[in-house]
Formats: structure tokens, sequence, C-alpha cells
């Protein structure tokens, strides 16, 4: 056992007073009111945590579970100001009797963009800011920098600038930074959501690993599916800012809304029995029953940032036609953004071309490129700006100099698409993630293009909304093809019809997703991991010819 | 997440120096300067600034846009703004006798307004330029030659309370990091037709269309700060104590370098009270450039 787990038993000196056998974390009657709203976030939480469990805490978007987490680890009542009322002890002392560094000490927190987490230049310093900011010396903290760094086998960063990580590796090193402060209890806010697939487990794994050495953890996450795979010791769902389900994690089968949160596809293909069958039927690409027509090509694609460094794509080539609908799929890093950036002019090739309907890229400017490709870029909040939702919409369509008419034809039809018609004189800025997400989404549908191309729009959006919105949009007639990046196997699976497999910035697979799939050796070299749906649609594929959603493959399979 | 600016050890005489060493200098060197107007002592200024860059071996492939930035900012407000009004010292130019170039009225509602270009100021224009190059020389090149890691310690170490001090650390890397993400604006709205190159309408309206672009950066930037407080808080920012794990050391070469400084400020105190050279002047070999007998 390394020392940052041991140092887990130890009693912490700032709660020498606590008793010595009482709980790591309990929670009585907890109800809490934002400061700019009359309704409470959560209420009526009571939870007891175990030293070395390892607890899901589920729920869709909305559900309370971020409000909970802010409450344990001191960010509210301290950052976000409102009533808070309830009882949370830790180890048996009251969290309303710390200070934030007491708590901060006992209560690690891992948020869910490791992004929003790093503050040094150098891995090294990152990993050493709690401890620094304790005022250990030197000669202590330099020891136990290395020695979370080697926990998490990343001592190799140690020397690297923080920026310049991938997306599993500044997960990890945000862990490290968190660790080396030896929390005896950790609180993991969606940690998978900025994580390829294969990171994501690794992750996982490893916070198994943490709880089996004696750290409690708290584990936020929608993607239940996956954070099964390592059996967490307990679930505790909630719905609308209360308490749905606390138990073990089979007796959540029962009762959670497999629509909302995503279950593994077993327990879905179950209960979808007893449904009436869903049908899915995408209009992308109809064309009155003409044959596909060629919308874009990437001849050779070969493209580096700067001629100092490496290829970030090399000799990329494939065709897109109407009707495709495209999934890109591969590790952080391999390339993916920037591929699609290609199709709208916004990077040029280094060598090679890409032709938009016939014509080369370096020939149009990116506003003339637009009319064909929109393009939703992966983080809302660098795009919205109007003050109202309608007028946010409205901007692309009157760049593009639509008319009047059309343009509020076009606005209207977005907004109902993305579900956001109540929402239609609101600020953009003032909406959640979740919300804004959408709103930017319906920003590039308002403009007609007929390539709509989406980087991770599912990022951020719980299961329902985004499913919700992937129907919605797949089902609109107007597009001839759609490209989306994804980490989320199963999006890939059941919407697209084509998937692109990219890996060190080259094209390791292009086809169909039953054969693309079913090569699970492809896919884990692309860091892509089989999931419960696949494995699944696979084992029936003989007999349904296709891969499906799992309430389709209820039916389907009778 | 912030983002650092560019910088990598070079095995420089300058890399090898304690950054507070570097910013005490810069700083002397800086207030040297400050009293004194006179054209020659400001051209050995900025040499002294250009030393510096030479020193760091920064390549002008590296920096020929902050270059670009720096000549275009200084040519048009300072220089222009000095030519036309004369103004930006301490009234100099109004001591000596104006030998005008070119001058013209205008009458703008109801007033006369006579501006005129004279040796004077076109003398006093350029001195100007010499002391914003050489200022700007002077501190440009830090980003590109400290260690970001360092820039906190640094702070700390030449007596700046720690909070402060990391907020300094922090603002520094700011830049950059707005610089990338007025980037990935740029690119999001371009993606929705929008065309930077083309603003058009009157003053306002051109306002009103840059709001794509500016709006976004703001918000993000408060967005930004609020995580940035909060993963602080996290980690027990704000005690009484804190210590940094970078570690600073003078060493000989910076008391030389300091020493440099020292004796920057020394000599240009005595060039100012002891010799009396503070003051601008025009040479008389720079009237006869324009055919003019001063």
């Amino acid at each position: 056992m390394l020392d940052i787990i041991k140092h887990v038993h130890h009693t912490p000196r700032t709660l020498m007073t606590a008793e010595t056998n009482a709980l790591p974390l309990s929670i009585r009657d907890l109800k809490f009111t934002y400061r700019i709203r009359e309704q409470a976030a959560i209420e009526n939480i009571n939870l007891d945590l175990h030293p070395g469990e390892l607890m899901l805490v589920a729920g869709a978007s909305g559900s309370g579970k971020t409000t909970l987490m802010r409450c344990i680890n001191g960010l509210i009542p301290r950052s976000y100001r409102g009533k808070l009322e309830g009882d949370m002890r830790l180890f048996g002392q009251s969290l309303a009797d710390l200070t934030m560094a007491e708590l901060s000490q006992q209560v690690g927190t891992l948020l869910q963009d490791p992004e929003r987490q790093i503050v040094a230049s150098y891995v090294v310093n990152e990993v050493a800011f709690g401890l620094e900011n304790l005022g250990l010396p030197r000669e202590e903290i330099l020891p136990r920098v290395d020695e979370a760094l080697d926990y998490l086998n990343i001592g190799y960063l140690r020397d690297r600038e923080t920026f310049s990580l991938s997306g599993g590796e500044k997960q990890k090193v945000a862990l490290a930074g968190v660790l080396a402060m030896r929390p005896r209890i950790l609180i993991l806010d969606e940690p998978l959501a900025s994580l390829d697939p294969a990171s994501a487990f690794e992750a996982l794994e490893l916070f198994r690993h943490l709880a089996d050495e004696g750290i409690s953890i708290m584990l936020v996450e929608h993607r239940v599916d996956d954070v099964l795979a390592i059996k967490p010791d307990s679930v505790f769902y909630m719905e609308n800012g209360r308490e749905m389900y606390k138990g073990a994690p089979d007796g959540l089968m029962a009762v959670a809304d497999y629509h909302r949160i995503k279950l593994p596809a077993e327990y879905v293909l179950q209960r979808a029995r007893s449904e009436a069958p869903s049908v899915f039927t995408p209009a992308v690409g109809e064309n009155n029953g003409a044959g596909p027509q060629l919308l874009a090509q990437f001849k050779n694609v070969t493209f580096r940032y700067d001629k100092d460094l490496p290829n970030v794509l090399q000799d990329v080539s494939f065709d897109i036609h109407t009707g495709d609908i495209i999934a890109i799929l591969g590790p952080n890093g391999a390339g993916k953004s920037t591929l699609v950036k290609h199709a709208l002019g916004l990077l040029k090739p280094t060598s090679g071309e890409v032709l938009l309907q016939g014509e080369s890229t370096r020939t149009k400017t990116v506003a003339q490129a637009a009319h064909t490709v929109g393009y939703v870029f992966q983080n809302p909040g660098q795009m919205l700006f109007a003050p109202t939702v309608q007028e946010e919409l409205a901007f692309g369509p009157k760049n593009l100099r639509m008319d009047a008419a059309t343009v509020t034809t076009n606005v209207d039809w977005a907004i109902e698409t993305v579900n956001m018609e109540e929402y239609r004189e609101s600020p953009p800025l003032a909406l959640s993630y979740g919300q804004q997400k959408r709103v930017s989404i319906a920003a590039i549908l308002a403009m007609r293009s007929r390539l709509l191309m989406m980087d991770e729009p599912t990022a951020g959006q719980d299961y329902w909304n985004y499913r919700a919105f992937m129907d919605s949009i797949l089902q609109m007639p107007g597009f001839g093809a759609v490209i989306f990046i994804t980490h989320d196997v199963d999006l890939a699976l059941v919407y697209a019809n084509r998937i692109l497999l990219l890996a060190d910035g080259q094209l390791a697979a292009d086809g169909p997703p039953a054969k693309v799939m079913a090569d699970e050796a492809l896919l884990r070299r692309c860091r892509v991991l089989p999931t419960s749906l696949l494995h699944l649609n696979l084992k029936h594929l003989p007999q349904t010819g296709r891969l499906m959603r799992a309430e389709e493959l209820a039916h389907a399979i009778g | 997440m912030l983002v650092t600016w560019k910088y990598r050890p070079r095995g420089t005489f300058l890399d090898s120096l304690d950054p507070r060493s570097r910013w005490i200098t810069s700083f002397l060197i800086l207030f040297a300067m400050v009293p004194i107007w006179h054209p020659y002592v400001m051209v050995g200024y900025f040499c002294l600034s250009m030393t510096q860059f030479f020193l760091s071996r920064l390549t002008w492939q590296e920096t020929k846009r902050v270059w670009f930035f720096i000549i275009f900012l200084i040519v048009i407000v300072i220089g222009l703004n000095a030519i036309i009004t004369g103004r930006g010292g301490p009234g100099e130019i109004q001591r000596l006798e104006p030998h005008v170039l070119w001058e013209r009225s205008f009458n703008i509602l109801g007033a006369t307004w006579t501006p005129n270009i004279t040796v004077e100021k076109i003398g006093f224009g350029i001195t100007q330029m010499f002391r914003m190059m050489g200022t700007a020389v002077l501190f440009f090149i830090i980003p590109w030659t400290i260690d970001p890691s360092k820039y906190g310690v640094t702070f700390s170490g030449m007596g700046i309370p720690y909070r402060f001090a990391f907020s300094m650390d922090l603002a520094f890397r700011f830049v950059p990091t707005l610089a990338r993400d007025f980037a990935t604006t740029v690119d999001s709205q371009r993606a929705r037709g929008y065309e930077v190159e083309r603003l058009e309408g009157g003053l306002i309206t051109q306002i009103r269309r840059v709001a794509p672009l500016i709006v976004p950066v703001v918000m993000n930037a408060i967005v930004n700060g609020e995580d940035i407080t909060n993963a602080m808080d996290l980690r027990c920012f704000g005690q009484d104590k804190r210590t940094w794990i970078g570690k600073l050391q003078y060493r000989t070469r910076d008391y030389f370098w300091i020493g440099i400084g020292v004796a920057v400020f020394l000599g240009a105190l005595y060039l100012n009270w002891g010799l009396n050279l503070e003051n601008f002047f025009v040479p008389t070999w720079f009237y006869g450039l324009f055919g003019v007998v001063p």
C-alpha cells in the first residue's frame, strides 16, 4: 500500500475532536435553495457514506446531483449562496464548523471538466498546488507529488505543460492534485464526460481501486451503464432534487426510468418488451428517389498546425454522400475536430484537397462554405452572444443573406426541433449548459445547411435530452448528410449508418456500423470499447441484420 | 483552463538569471528613463533594450507579430499624436521656437483648428518612439524568456503578498488564453457566415457588429474566472502562509545584472541633475534634413 492511501486510515489533525468511529459522511434532511431561485434545488436528502464505499450518484440533468456535491465539498454555501438546511457531518463533525481549508483536506473534488480544475502551468506545480497552499515544507511536498504521480502511473508527465496534455492525461493530473492532499472522501463529478471510451474505463477502474484501498467515493455519473461495470457498492438515485432510490445497484434497475438514464442494454431489452415498439426512421438525404449525390470529398488530406509540429492528419481520404449519417470515433487527440474543420475551410490542408460540392475549400471563404456546411462547435459558450434565443438563431441565416420570411421560418423550425419554444425570448447566456448546447445546435440548424457537422453534440447533455434532439434532427427533412464526432459508442451505433474510426490522424476504418463495430480488435486499437448494447446487437446481428437501439431490438428479436 | 506563453529554455545568459533580477533590472532601467527627454540618451536607452533582446536569442519568426503590433501602435498612437499635437512631454515643444513645415486651418462647427507639423514635433515624435520602443522591447521578451512556472514565486520573492503574486501569475497567463478563446470564437462565428473583414455601416453599427466576437469572449473569461476561483478554493488557497515549490536563488551573475540596472539608474540621475541633459532639444543636423536653418 502506498503512502497516499496509508494516510487515509489516520485520524486527520483537523478532525481530532471528531468521533473516532463516526462515518466519513452522514447527511440528514439536507435542503438547499439557491439565492436567485424560490424552489429548492435539493431537499429531504439523507445518506451515509462508509469507509471505502464507492457510491454511484445517478440522475438526469437538473436532478440536483451537482448541488448535492457542492454542499458536501463546501462550495455551497461559500461560493454559491443560498439557504442551506439540514445536518451534514464529516467523521461526526458538522461541516458548518469546518473551514474551507479543513474541509478541502478531507474531501477531494474532481470536477466534470479537468480543464476547469487545473490552475497551474506545469504538471508538477498543479499536483503540488494544494500542498503549497497548506504551507507544507518543500521537502515534504515534492515526495508527495511524485508519490501521487507514480500512483497514477503518470510520472512521465511531471514536467509537461498542463495545457498540452490530452483529455485523459488532464483528468489524471487533476486527480493526482486531489490525491496528493490525501483526502478521505473523493467526490467525482461526471469524470467521464471528456474522455474517450478506453480512458473512461481506465479511470473507472482506478476509482474502484481507490475505494478498495479505503477512500470513500461519491461518483456522480449519468452513464450508469459504464459505472456498473466496476461494481459500485451502492447507488443514490435522484430526480427533481429528491432521493428516488438508495441501496444496492441491482435495485436501481427496477425504479429508474431507462429513458432518462442510460442503463445496461440487457435491462432495457427486458423492460422494453412490454412497451409499444419504437420506430426511428431518419430523413437525412431524402431526395425523392434520386441516387446519392456527392457532397464533399477529402482527397489525401494531410495537415499540421505548424511546420515544426507533427502531422495531425495523415493522408485521409473519404467521400460524403447524401444520406450519410457518419459518426467519427477515435481517441482524444486523434484529429477528429481538425478533420471536420477542414470541410468548412476553417483549416486548409497542408497537402491534399477538400472539395465541397466539387469546389476546393481553398477557393471559398468560410462564409461561402457555411451555405453548404453547418458546423456546431463543442463549447456553446464560445458562440452565444445575442440578447434572446430568437435573435441568436437569426444571426446565421441573416449572415447568409436569407430574406426575412425565410429567416423567421427557419428560426421557428430550429427552436421547435431542439424543444426550446418556451425560451424563445430568454437570453441564451443565462440558460443552463445543456440548454445552451441545444441553442448552439439550433443556431446552425436555422441556416439549413445541406451538410450538418456536430462536434460532441451530446457532451454535457443528459441521456433523455440528447436522444430527443438527435431523434428530432435526424428525422427532419432537409439535411443531405449529418456528421457527428462522439466518444459515445452507443450514440454512433444507434444513429449512424457509417462510421469513421480515426487514430493518430489516420483513417483506421470507414464502413457501416455492423461491419466496423464487429471488429473488436480494431475498436480496441482505436481506444473504443464495446458496450453492453453493442454486445447484445452483435449477438443478434444474424437475426436483425443491422445495429439498433435496445428498445427496437427487444421487438426485433421477439 | 489557462494556457501559457511559448517559453522554452534556450541556454542563454538571460535564462540562467534569477527572474527577480530580470524584473528588478528592467524596472530600474525603465525608471531611469522616465524623467529624461534628451534624444541621444533615448537612443542609448533603446540600444540598451535591444542588447537585452539580442541576448535572449529570440528569433524574428517568433516575435514578428509582436514587433508589427508594437510598431503599429507606437507609430500611430504615439508618433502621430506627438507630431500633430506636440503633446506627450512636459511642455518641451512649447519651449522651442517652432519651425513650421506644414500648416492648415480647419473650420469645425464654427471653431478654427490649425494643426501643423514642425521640425520640433517630428524630432519629439521620433524621440518618443525610441522611448516607447525601448520600453516595449525591455518587457515584451519576458513571456518568452521567463519560465511560466516561476511567475508566482518570482513576484512573491520580490515582496509582493502571495495572494496578489498568484493573481499576477494568473493574469500573465490570461493574455494568451484570451487570444486562444478569441480565435475559437472567430471560427465559431465564421461557421455561421459571419465575415469579420466585412464590417459595414456607421461607427455604432460597426461596434454592434463586433458584439458576436466580444460578448462570448468576455462571458467566457468571467465563467473561467469563477471556475478558477472554485478550483483554488477546493484546494485550500488563501491560508496565512504558502510554500512555493519553485526555488529561486541569487547568484553572482544576478548581482552583476542588477548592478547594471543600478548603474543605469544612477547614471540617469547624474545625467539629469549633474549634467542637466534631461531636456528635449532638436539637434542642428536634424533641421538640416528639412532644409531649415534653426
